[in-house]
């Protein structure tokens, strides 16, 4: 498989909404990446594509996949993986990701991302789907963890455990949403430090991270606001743990100006100094 | 044991099932409590494309029509891809029948409007076509010649003004609110803006151009496309559109008879 692309360690990357479309072109903030949703690109033609293409000739790509379905029972969408093969193929991305989760079943798509049940049945299910995506794409995958407001009583292994295990048996890596894992681990009571203990460094390829809304009852992974101390916390833990890992600011609801977020992903650039002086003042 | 529990998970969401609940863990929260939390971000994941691709349509009911038909519509209109950009696409012929917009009788013409615009944005890119290549084929082949139209043009036709209505609630709009419903049945035709490839303009044509064009996004030969076009308009310009056509990006390509 290819190798992936080189990105610059010390700069975060934000994910690209057509908000922000004019103010990138005309600003060309030093980001190291920019992040799309892959399936918002798999149109046959028409602007969407034209901007993607613009943008790719002054930054690296990354395309994040909402819509695979890799953990629902259905057999996979084989259309759906010519047209993500057709636009990796295409643009070239630096990273290619998708969620740890199910999508739809029976033919029919609740277009959400939803939990799984973490169980033996589930993890050698999704382990098989994870590789026959890599060899359809001949491209390695990330897979990410994603944020839920239920757990399954079936479920018999830690969710930490069911991340580490996909990513090892099925030789992938990680996308590590550090947010997904504090709203988690509010809403189901566990410890996200923890967590992070229990993924293998080395396995972690990119690290997301967001705002969420409380809404009393529990964390909502919105996407909507700026990345919560808590989760800056986390994230200087992971940093340590992964080293200079490739991050992303989303922010997908609620969208401020540009400057706004150019801030959160200047904030993850200062983490990541701050490891790669720690390191050097270690050697 | 994977498949049953997607099932019922789906069925909650959709239907408001109970049997999923009893495989969740409850807690702080009921169970019910938990998977009504998913089936709300369902149900709003899916009305915010439908608003995204109908937002004239939106404009037009305003907010809680809009809302109360698309949970109807979610409900009853399966979602069969994981690209939401393929969501809605039966939504025009679903508010024709919707008993509450029985007195919108345009606003199924303006979805379908709306609709055909969100395919035209997304269709293939294609060159213009170049006139050069016309020098090749004698005269007397010109009536068998089959041409090819963008993949982004879209052709239609309302007995209401809908091109108007359309335009009058655009965002950016600031002119006169009032609507002509005296006028004519409207044809129209949606293609891509030629000077950049990927803009999508809606034009009004004639009944004989949509004719026209019509035939030859068809396959029909010219000389058919041209007879279509006759029938309607005895002084049909069909060197005119012909030639329109071809310069601004309507027409990309031409079969050669056998």
């Amino acid at each position: 498989m290819p190798a992936i692309a080189t990105l610059n360690s010390l700069r975060a990357g934000i994910g690209l909404r057509p908000t922000h479309y004019q103010a990138i072109l005309e600003e060309k903030p030093a980001v190291s990446f920019l992040e799309v949703h892959s399936e918002n690109f798999f149109g046959d033609g028409g602007q969407p594509l034209k901007y993607l293409a613009r943008f790719r000739e002054d930054y690296l790509v990354s395309t994040h996949g909402v819509g695979l379905s890799l953990g629902s029972s259905d057999l996979l969408s084989i259309d759906h993986l010519k047209k993500l093969k057709r636009l990796v193929d295409t643009i070239e991305p630096a990273l290619i990701s998708e969620h740890l989760c199910w999508v739809g079943v029976n033919g029919r798509f609740l277009n959400d991302l939803l939990p799984l049940p973490y169980t033996p049945e589930s993890l050698a299910h999704v382990v098989q789907r994870v590789s026959e995506v890599q060899d359809f794409l001949n491209r390695p995958i990330l897979i990410e963890n994603v944020s839920s407001y239920l757990e399954f009583i079936d479920s018999t292994i830690p969710e930490w455990e069911f991340v580490r295990e996909v990513a090892a048996r099925a030789g992938c890596r990680i996308l590590l949403d550090v947010n997904n894992i504090h709203v988690n681990s509010v809403n189901h009571n566990f410890d996200a430090f923890k967590y992070l203990d229990a993924i293998a460094p080395g396995s972690v390829g990119e690290i997301h991270l967001a705002g969420f809304q409380d809404t009393g009852e529990v964390l909502i992974d919105t996407h909507g606001a700026t990345v919560s101390d808590e989760v800056w916390r986390l994230y200087e833990y992971a940093i340590q743990r992964f080293g200079l890992v490739p991050t992303l600011i989303e922010w997908d609801t609620d969208i401020p100006a540009l400057p706004v977020l150019l801030g959160e992903a200047e904030k993850a650039n200062r983490v990541l100094a701050a490891h790669s002086q720690r390191v050097a003042n270690a050697a | 044991m994977l498949h049953e529990t997607q099932t019922e998970f789906a069925a909650a969401l959709i239907f408001g099932d109970t049997n999923a609940a009893s495989k969740i863990r409850a807690g702080k929260l009921t169970a019910m409590r938990r998977l009504e939390i998913y089936r709300h971000n369902f149900i709003s994941n899916l009305r915010d494309v439908l608003k995204d691709i109908y937002p004239v349509s939106l404009t037009i009911v305003g907010d809680t029509f809009f809302l109360h038909a698309a949970d109807q519509f979610i409900r009853s209109h399966p979602s069969h891809s994981g690209d939401l950009n393929q969501f809605g696409c039966g939504w025009p012929a679903f508010i024709a029948t919707y008993p509450h917009a029985a007195e919108l009788p345009y606003l199924r013409d303006v979805a379908t409007l709306e609709w055909a615009w969100h395919e035209a944005f997304h269709a293939s890119d294609a060159p213009p076509f170049d006139l050069g290549r016309l020098a090749a084929f004698p005269p007397e082949v010109h009536g068998e010649l089959r041409f090819v139209l963008h993949p982004a043009v879209r052709l239609l036709q309302s007995n209401f003004p809908i091109l108007a209505i359309w335009e009058v609630n655009q965002k950016a709009y600031s002119g006169e609110m009032g609507v002509d419903w005296d006028a004519p049945a409207e044809s129209l035709m949606l293609c891509r803006d030629v000077t950049d490839g990927v803009g999508v303009l809606i034009r009004r044509i004639s009944k004989s151009a949509h004719a026209f064009l019509y035939a030859l996004q068809t396959q029909a030969t010219l000389e058919s496309a041209a007879a279509a076009a006759l029938e309607l308009d005895a002084v049909f310009d069909l060197q005119g559109l012909l030639l329109e056509s071809l310069q601004s990006g309507v027409i990309i390509d031409v079969n050669v008879p056998n």
